[in-house]
């Protein structure tokens, strides 16, 4: 760990003042995790800790949460639990209850990689070090990804409630020395292409201050499902979120993204459009699902991932929209 | 053994969850400094280059030891009795040779720990790398039979009269099942890190050590560093874990020890994570193929098991997956098992929880599934109708053995007879369900050992021995021993363990220790009431001044004679004495070549397996031991579901990830390196046959430290197999062997 200065913030206009050689911290558990292996080395923390980011409100506006909040609060409030099943599963399935006692929504969708040569500085990665080359595409790759794979960078995106968010079109709200702006998560998040370094369309300065999740009667009807080598503790080899809006058993609307098999948080708009006006059944779920894969690229160790991806969001589907003999 | 004692809650918990119970890396001294591994990035090479400059001038460095400017260390391979002391055979820091990624090539000391890292980081390092050859496969080529495999020969065969060879036996087989099974790296990953704690008084050592041996740490200590063994003293009465890691001597330790000598300073090193991977051993990768060959009837008539297991190219070490298990479970006319080494550049293996047994008894109790399947006939059957009823290579009568009441009674209590032998045929939603079984076994050893029982003029009894509570219960296992020995109880009775100065014990390995130093509590408990007898006559001011001592005697804590009963204290009072003390050995003697020694045990499993998904959960386990007597139920039973944690990792999560071009570990920590949560381990009912196996010893106690795992992983893959018809041969098994052929659209 590189010595580091450390600075409480007061207000926003503090904290978004700060230098490109500073970081946030909220709960501390990815960026302490990381400083500690010298993979990020920012000269001064910011504690953004007493900012008034918090609160999680439904209204016709959509739901609130505000960036500070903790992973297990917001996993357990009526609102999320009731109108936004996905969301909350998603939660409650992502690492320990200790993390998500600590951890915070900001901090969660800003989370890095968990590839192992990104989180090692004795070997390259082009995400760390730009140009140094990715040993992932001829290494260890099981945990990798399959969609979204460019020459640079092959490594998932771990957060389960991103996943969650982009399914449900959230949008991100940021704040920065040139003001407030909101954007949708899914494009928040950037492909690896060329430049693996560059993750999120954030600019220098700038403070998540909360997400917003469109309001959408028929989001009560979602599942997250996640598969893992064990039952507990343990980012996702592939997670389905799946939200579908039912007329009896045809389907009217569906918002899907995946989770452990892309570069970002992987939303399958193609895979919704196939299901609307569909009348529930295994197969029209497996049809929908095969269009997932299409695009895939498998890497030595995790050609699985294409066939998991597949019966993933089948069987979260099945799960959520029924119609299984 | 009576059911009280037996079923105390352990000593050391108290203290342990309290945090007054303390490791070797707690303590703190006046002046002390911290030492930090520094590890090499490559897996092969020399280094060509190693500029200290910028970490020499770091704040708070004290001192930075690299093979350019080495400690005084020599080899361990004088130290004797290689590989069981030591981990290491090449004294490190000597020379730039790099044999190993994560191999140690410096050590850095600072005023604190965060100093010494932070300096660590800022070597800058040249090497010359060389090709490596870092995992099983790739070094097939290269596999050669060792001179020796766990005390035999690389092949060892029995053959029936007029047989001339295994092939022949094999070919005239009615029935035939043969299959390879693969096992990977795995490491053993105890909760406490090692730590070494040094300080010098002059040219005595006092160390503070996490290791499983005191007395063998010491010997080896005293050999590496140059010095009398006198001079060195090895402390730890505390151990959070071991699993074998802790067995022998790795570096890290001496280079501790040597700093703080040139330092004149304490000096403390506790291993990251990260450094455990490469600095104190692992268990090596196995492939195994398993040939049986049986009788319509499935009666075995031929049983060969070839291993292959990786081994360190510094450091010799077989994992004897065949030796250790098919020379001594089934009656079969005619046994081959070979071994054959592949050298890899990889840091040296060791002994992990059930060496060899492990994966061994995962290759042949799934080949017998495979063949109680190939011929529909019962798992269990087939297991009974091979009982071996004498060791098969020797044909010596079993010390005790009742594993067909292991079966038996396993079986009733998990409700075998209700599981439908057709595969995929239970189900629960999306879930197939299946049970499985397999054997347990692991050898019984024991060593020499001495104790010491003080009477205490306090009214307290001390038993003491140079031995070890890894977590394992033998502070509560003495303790209770002693109480049965001298009718006092348990509370009143301290035991003291953990330090080299004490008589001696054994390794705590093996799952010896209670086998060993249990007996030798007894002959104590008779030398310390025969001392306390000849002192109550002695003294003139004594209650039993001048009397003969063969009319004075001893129960429960009182002395008495001639109607006079006085409490130990209280003729320790009169006397002025402050304690009495005697001493008691306990050594195997010739029934060693009398009598196969083993505990047996059987494992029932069920599990469920998402059909869409193929995850696999472990849901229900039933585990019934034959282990001789249990003098500590609690503790003993904490130790079985232990080993079936240990095997519920080994069976369905636990793998190190090594990358095939450059030999860099992928999984270091404990969130890649996958180990159960509780989530993954379901109620574990265990129980215990209690059968006193006294040709082995006076208690009847065999050990119970490894056979846990035993067993485990096969009874998960025969399991996985009737709850979905798949044979999963590699482990661990994760979704990618489960997705296919199911839902059909794989
Ligand atoms: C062992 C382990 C297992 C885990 N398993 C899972 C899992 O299964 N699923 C999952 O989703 N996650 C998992 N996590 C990750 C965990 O969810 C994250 O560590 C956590 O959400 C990060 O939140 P934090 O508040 O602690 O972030 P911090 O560590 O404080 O910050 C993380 C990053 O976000 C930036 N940041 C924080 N807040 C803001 C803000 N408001 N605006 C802009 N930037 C900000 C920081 O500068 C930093 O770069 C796991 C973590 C561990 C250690």
């Amino acid at each position: 760990m590189k010595a580091f200065s450390y600075k409480l913030a007061g207000s926003t206009d503090e904290a978004t003042g700060t230098g490109t050689q500073s970081a946030f911290i909220a709960g501390g558990t990815n960026l302490v995790d990381l400083m500690k292996i010298d993979v990020m080395d920012p000269k001064e923390l910011v504690d953004i800790n007493q900012l008034p980011m918090r609160g999680v409100t439904l209204d016709n506006n959509g739901l609130r949460i505000g960036a500070l909040e903790k992973m297990a609060y917001v996993a357990e409030q009526p609102d999320v639990v009731q109108h936004f099943p996905v969301i909350s599963q998603a939660l409650l399935k992502s690492a320990s209850a200790q993390l998500r006692n600590m951890a915070s929504i900001g901090g969660n969708l800003m989370q890095r990689t968990r590839c192992g040569y990104f989180r090692d500085v004795i070997m390259p990665c082009n995400k760390r070090v730009p140009g140094s080359g990715c040993p992932a595409f001829t290494g260890e790759n099981r945990m990798h990804a399959i969609l979204g794979v460019g020459n640079a960078c092959c490594a998932t995106h771990p957060s389960d409630l991103a996943v969650a968010l982009v399914a449900l079109d959230a949008s991100i709200n940021l704040q920065g020395p040139k003001g407030t702006r909101s954007i949708k998560l899914d494009d928040f998040y950037l492909l690896p292409k060329d430049t693996p370094n560059r993750e999120h369309a954030i600019e220098p300065g700038e403070l998540i201050t909360g997400v917003t999740v469109p309001h959408t009667n028929w989001y009560q009807r979602s599942a997250y499902l996640k598969i893992r080598d064990r039952e507990s503790y343990e980012f996702a080899l592939c997670s389905a979120a799946v939200a579908l809006d039912m007329d009896a058993f045809m389907i009217r609307d569906a918002r899907i993204a995946a989770g452990g098999v892309g570069t970002k948080p992987w939303k399958l708009p193609e895979v919704a459009q196939a299901l609307i006006g569909k009348r529930v059944s295994q197969a029209t779920f497996e049809q929908a699902a095969e269009i997932a894969a299409k695009d895939a690229h498998p890497l030595s160790q995790n050609g699985f991932k294409v066939t998991l991806l597949k019966r993933t969001l089948t069987r979260a589907l099945v799960q959520v929209g029924g119609g299984v003999a | 053994m009576n059911m009280v004692t037996q079923s105390i809650d352990r000593f050391d918990g108290k203290l342990k969850v309290t945090g007054q119970a303390r490791y070797s890396g707690d303590h703190s001294l006046p002046n002390l400094c911290y030492g930090y591994l520094l590890q090499s990035s490559i897996a092969k090479g020399r280094i060509q280059s190693m500029d200290v400059s910028a970490a020499q001038s770091s704040p708070g460095v004290v001192a930075i030891f690299t093979p350019f400017n080495p400690l005084k260390i020599y080899s361990p391979a004088q130290a004797g009795e290689e590989g069981m002391i030591s981990g290491d055979v090449i004294p490190l820091l000597q020379n730039p040779t790099v044999d190993y990624f994560g191999q140690t090539i410096g050590f850095v000391v600072a005023e604190t720990f965060e100093e010494a890292r932070d300096a660590a980081r800022l070597v800058k390092l040249q090497y010359q790398t060389q090709p490596a050859i870092v995992e099983l496969q790739a070094g097939l080529g290269q596999a050669y039979a060792p001179k020796s495999v766990s005390g035999m020969g690389a092949t060892v065969s029995v053959l029936s009269d007029g047989v001339t060879s295994i092939d022949e036996a094999l070919r005239s087989a009615p029935v035939l099942v043969s299959a390879t099974y693969n096992s990977p790296i795995e490491h053993h990953n105890p909760m406490e890190p090692h730590a070494t704690t040094a300080m010098w008084n002059g040219d005595r050592l006092t160390i503070y050590d996490a290791t499983q041996w005191v007395q063998g740490q010491q010997r080896n200590l005293a050999a590496v560093l140059g010095i009398d063994e006198a001079n060195v003293r090895v402390l730890c009465p505390f151990v959070g874990g071991a699993f074998g890691c802790k067995g022998s001597m790795w570096m890290h330790s001496p280079l501790t020890a040597a700093a703080a000598r040139v330092l004149n300073r304490p000096v403390k090193t506790v291993l990251t994570r990260e450094q455990m991977y490469s600095a104190v051993g692992h268990r090596p990768s196995v492939r195994q193929t398993v040939t049986l060959g049986a009788t319509k009837q499935g009666e075995l008539t031929a049983l060969k098991h070839e291993v292959y297991s990786t081994s360190s190219r510094v450091k010799f070490f077989a994992e004897a997956a065949a030796h250790r298990t098919s020379l001594a479970l089934y009656k079969s006319p005619n046994i081959l098992v070979t071994h054959q080494i592949v050298p890899i550049d990889f840091a040296p293996g060791t002994f992990m929880r059930a060496p060899g047994v492990a994966p061994g008894m995962f290759g042949l109790e799934s080949a017998m599934d495979e063949l109680a399947v190939k011929l529909g006939v019962d798992p269990v059957d087939l297991r009974l109708r091979n009982y071996a009823t004498a060791e098969p290579v020797h044909k010596l009568p079993w010390s005790s053995k009742h594993l067909d009441e292991c079966y038996r009674v396993g079986a009733e209590k998990f409700g075998w007879s209700r599981r439908s032998p057709e595969p995929k045929s239970t189900r629960n939603g999306d879930w197939l369900i299946g049970q499985g079984m397999a054997t347990a076994l692991y050898p019984a050893h024991r060593s020499h050992a001495e104790v010491k029982i003080r009477f205490q003029s306090d009214g307290n009894v001390s038993v003491s021995a140079a031995t070890h509570d890894l977590g394992t219960g033998m502070y509560t296992v003495l303790a209770i021993v002693a109480s049965e020995a001298l009718g006092i109880p348990p509370e009143r009775i301290q035991a003291v363990l953990g330090d080299s100065g004490l008589t001696v014990a054994p390794v705590a390995g093996g799952s010896q220790t209670t086998a060993s130093v249990s007996p030798a509590v007894a002959a104590a408990a008779d030398s310390a009431i025969k001392k306390l007898i000849a002192t109550a006559v002695s003294g003139t001011k004594s209650p039993f001044s001048g009397m003969n001592p063969s009319d004075v005697s001893y129960a429960n804590g009182v002395v008495q004679a001639s109607g006079k009963s006085v409490p130990f204290e209280a003729v320790l009072a009169a006397l002025d004495r402050s304690a009495v003390e005697g001493s008691g050995i306990a050594s195997p003697g010739e029934e060693e070549h009398k009598y196969g020694f083993l505990s047996f045990g059987a494992q029932f499993c069920e599990v469920r397996v998402n059909e869409w998904t193929g995850e696999a959960r472990v849901t229900r386990f039933t585990s019934v031991m034959d282990v001789g007597t249990v003098v500590s139920q609690k503790t003993a039973r904490s130790q079985v579901i232990g080993g079936i944690v240990f095997g519920i990792g080994m069976g369905l999560l636990e793998a190190t990830k090594v990358d095939p071009n450059s030999g860099w570990i992928a999984n270091r920590n404990l969130a890649e390196y996958l180990v159960p949560t509780n989530a993954d381990v379901p109620h574990i009912d265990v129980e215990f046959l209690n059968i006193p196996d006294t040709t082995f010893n006076l208690l009847g106690v065999r050990g119970i430290g490894e056979i846990g795992i035993a067993g485990v992983p096969a009874a998960i893959a025969n399991a996985i197999f009737n709850a979905t018809g798949i044979r999963v041969r590699d482990l661990p098994i994760t979704p990618e062997s489960l997705l296919v052929d199911q839902k059909g659209m794989a």
